[in-house]
């Protein structure tokens, strides 16, 4: 199953490859801009399941390829060795992704959006993955007509936690005029004339059913001239989506006194029309964590030390300050934001070297607060650089800056438990729902896995740059 | 010419920072939407344009950091965080009326790339299209210049990335991240940045706070040989 038009692909294959196209083939097809691998999760030799769910699931390797001869991201699937000597390589999934995976709150399904350019239109398309293999298990498509080919679509999928809709937020961004301009060149200080483009963005909707595979939209939001970079989240009845609006050059002063407020609308599942829309607090949606608490309503972990809770009922915000993230450093850090079943949250900032477990319940106060040495690189990918166990007893960060490795901690006491140092820096952590530790590095074998004691299980080698395991 | 780049806030800053090295900063180089930090320049812009005068260097340079999982995205990903960057450029512009554009109208807008992260053709190519054909506040004279923040000998793309752009894509400037000899703003180290094959290097962090110990919330700078970086900064005509 594939599409290709402007080389977007997204191959249905079984784990070991053989229904699809060949892996050289899937490099050779050109690729780059963003891959996708599949790689098998907890093999025998780690034990049972922790989660109780089957035992052999695939993870997903989101990156970009060694010899970029393509111009973006893939994903390829890969499966926690079954020994340390033999290693299963990832399989090839999909290549040239319009945006980063999205994966449910369970991690049982991992969509990918890819947006062809088709003769009346930009073509939308969904692919779910599944994790006990790497197959497409359901997949839909939209059109959106009178889009031109040099346009850019971003594409966001939303799972609603208890919902079998997932939404689409699609930012539509189009040229709206061309003209030769002249500026001074940076080397010379001659002016030199060029050809450039205006453009004007604005948003639009989509929903797709999982269990019927049907898609309905587009529906176009009358938000241009709109920054395509927009924040959603849903539960189980309602989108909320943060939009801002494009400053423009000659806005009034009172219009310019606005600019730092965005707005939320909040729809129904299914529905393009807002039955809710309101200007919220700062600052500007794009790329903040956000996570849906089991209220409904949806916290945003804002400027690295604040959660924002957006009311999904009145679009009331209520904002909570974090003081174990309070502390700053020359470097920013990357943050993140993640729901727990038992209504906690587990906030890490890495470049601070801090990791929180907080009670949404409670005013986001902290249950337990977690200090350690900051790693090597805080702020690059893979921004995840700290993980909290299934059970929620050990928080796992990558190692300090100087030994590298891995490290363990109680996160009742927030003590060392355990360490692991070969000398190599990790730059990415995740935990897979066996229980089983991934660590990214940059040379390969990139991938290294690992139990929940430390103890290494194994690593497997892929041809792309890591960016996010799914 | 030496000066700092932080994620702290420039009033709360400046003062152990000149306690630490007994000097001022030429400039300051600042985060600007989307990235971690934005927050600071962006809700209170003024505030933190008059500490960048009280500090003695009000030349503020700007720089974003996106998600970095993006950087090996699409050209609409890069698309969009160029334009989520202009346009908090542009606030800040009209948000605090003596900070003005550079007197060579070149304001280098740096795209934060960490040591650990890839960037693809896509993404670059969007991202530094759409900086260098923004029309600034109508002004119709183009000043943004996009440039590469990266660590040159990183095993992940970057130089390699942004050798194959052509035209106003291709970056007007390299800010190297290595190497970290450290050192003081009064008594930096000799240049030595680490440079990319095909693009000069202007500017080296050659001093990380974490890396180099140092107390305040500062990370050094130093310009190149013949490169006056407050040139190609935002500039503060008076204290705001």
């Amino acid at each position: 199953m594939r599409s290709r038009r402007r080389g977007n692909s997204v191959w249905s294959r079984g784990p070991d490859g053989s229904s699809g196209p060949s892996r050289r083939r899937v490099l050779a097809g050109g690729i780059g801009a963003g891959a996708l691998l599949a790689l098998p999760d907890l093999g025998s030799s780690a034990g049972a399941s922790v989660s109780g769910r089957p035992a052999e699931r695939y993870a997903f390797v989101y990156g970009t390829p060694d010899l970029d001869e393509a111009p973006s991201g893939s994903v390829v699937a890969a499966m926690c060795p079954p020994s340390r000597a033999a290693s299963r390589p990832p399989v090839p999934v999909a290549v040239r992704l319009a945006a980063a995976p999205v994966s449910s709150a369970d991690q049982t399904v991992t969509a990918l959006a890819t947006v062809d350019m088709v003769h009346d239109g930009a073509k939308i398309t969904l692919t779910l993955l599944g994790a006990t293999a790497p197959t497409v298990v359901k997949q839909g498509s939209v059109t959106v007509t009178g889009v031109p080919h040099d346009a850019h679509v971003l594409v966001t999928p939303v799972f609603a936690p208890g919902s079998a809709i997932i939404s689409l937020v699609l930012a539509i961004t189009v040229p709206v005029g061309k003209h030769m301009v002249r500026k001074a060149h940076p080397h010379t200080g001659h002016p030199v004339t060029q050809l450039a483009t205006t453009w004007r963005s604005h948003h639009a909707l989509a929903y797709f059913n999982q269990h019927s595979g049907a898609m309905t939209g587009p529906f176009h939001l009358s938000d241009g001239p709109s920054l395509a970079l927009s924040t959603a989240a849903a539960n189980g009845s309602d989108l909320l989506l943060w939009t801002t609006r494009e400053p423009q050059p000659h806005d009034s002063a009172a219009v310019r006194a606005q600019a730092s407020l965005s707005r939320l609308h909040v729809f129904p599942l299914g529905s393009g029309k807002a039955r809710l829309s309101a200007a919220v607090p700062a600052p500007w949606p794009g790329g903040e964590p956000v996570a849906t608490l089991a209220t409904g309503d949806v916290a945003r972990l804002v400027r690295g030390r604040q959660v924002q809770v957006c009311s999904a009922r009145t679009g009331e915000v209520t904002e909570h300050e974090i003081p174990a993230l309070r502390e700053g450093r020359a470097k920013p850090s990357a943050v993140t934001m993640h729901a727990r079943p038992d209504g906690t949250v587990f906030m890490t900032k890495p470049g601070s070297g801090v990791a929180v477990i907080a009670d949404a319940a409670d005013s986001f106060r902290a249950r337990s607060h977690i200090r350690y040495a900051a790693p090597a690189s805080p702020l690059g990918a893979p921004w995840s650089k700290a993980v909290l166990s299934p059970a929620g007893e050990t928080v796992y960060v990558l190692g300090p800056a100087g030994t590298g490795g891995l490290c363990a901690y109680h996160a009742g006491s927030g003590k060392l438990a355990g360490s692991y140092s070969e000398g190599r820096q990790y730059h990415g952590l995740y935990q897979l729902p066996s229980g089983a530790l991934l660590a990214v590095r940059p040379e390969n074998p990139r991938l290294a896995f690992f139990s929940p004691d430390l103890s290494p299980l194994g690593t497997a080698e892929t041809n792309l740059h890591v960016s996010a395991i799914y | 010419m030496t000066g700092y780049d932080t994620a702290g806030r420039i009033q709360n800053t400046y003062v152990s920072a000149h306690r630490e090295f007994g000097t001022h900063p030429n400039f300051w180089i600042r985060y600007f939407t989307p990235s971690p930090a934005a927050d600071l320049f962006h809700e209170d812009a003024l505030a933190e344009s008059r500490g960048a005068w009280d500090s003695g260097g009000p030349y503020i340079g700007v720089i974003s950091a996106p998600r970095q999982s993006r950087l090996s995205g699409s050209a609409a990903e890069g698309h969009a965080d160029a334009q989520a960057f202009a346009a908090a450029l542009l606030t800040a512009y009209h948000g605090v009326r003596p900070l003005l554009l550079p007197a060579n109208n070149q304001l280098y807008c740096w795209l934060d790339q960490e040591y650990s992260t890839s960037l693809s053709l896509s993404y670059w190519n969007a991202w530094a299209s759409y900086l260098a054909n923004y029309n600034f506040a109508g002004l119709g004279t183009y000043p943004l210049y996009p440039c590469l923040y990266c660590a040159p000998h990183s095993p992940y793309p970057n130089c390699s990335t942004v050798s194959k752009a052509r035209g106003v894509n291709r970056p007007a400037a390299i800010w190297s991240s290595t190497p970290e000899p450290c050192g003081t703003v009064s008594k930096p180290p000799r240049w030595n940045a680490a440079h990319c094959a095909t693009i000069g290097t202007r500017l080296w962090q050659f001093g990380e706070q974490g890396v180099c110990n140092l107390s305040a919330n500062v990370d050094l700078d130093l310009g190149g040989p013949g490169f006056i970086t407050a040139r190609f900064c935002f500039r503060l005509k008076y204290r705001p």
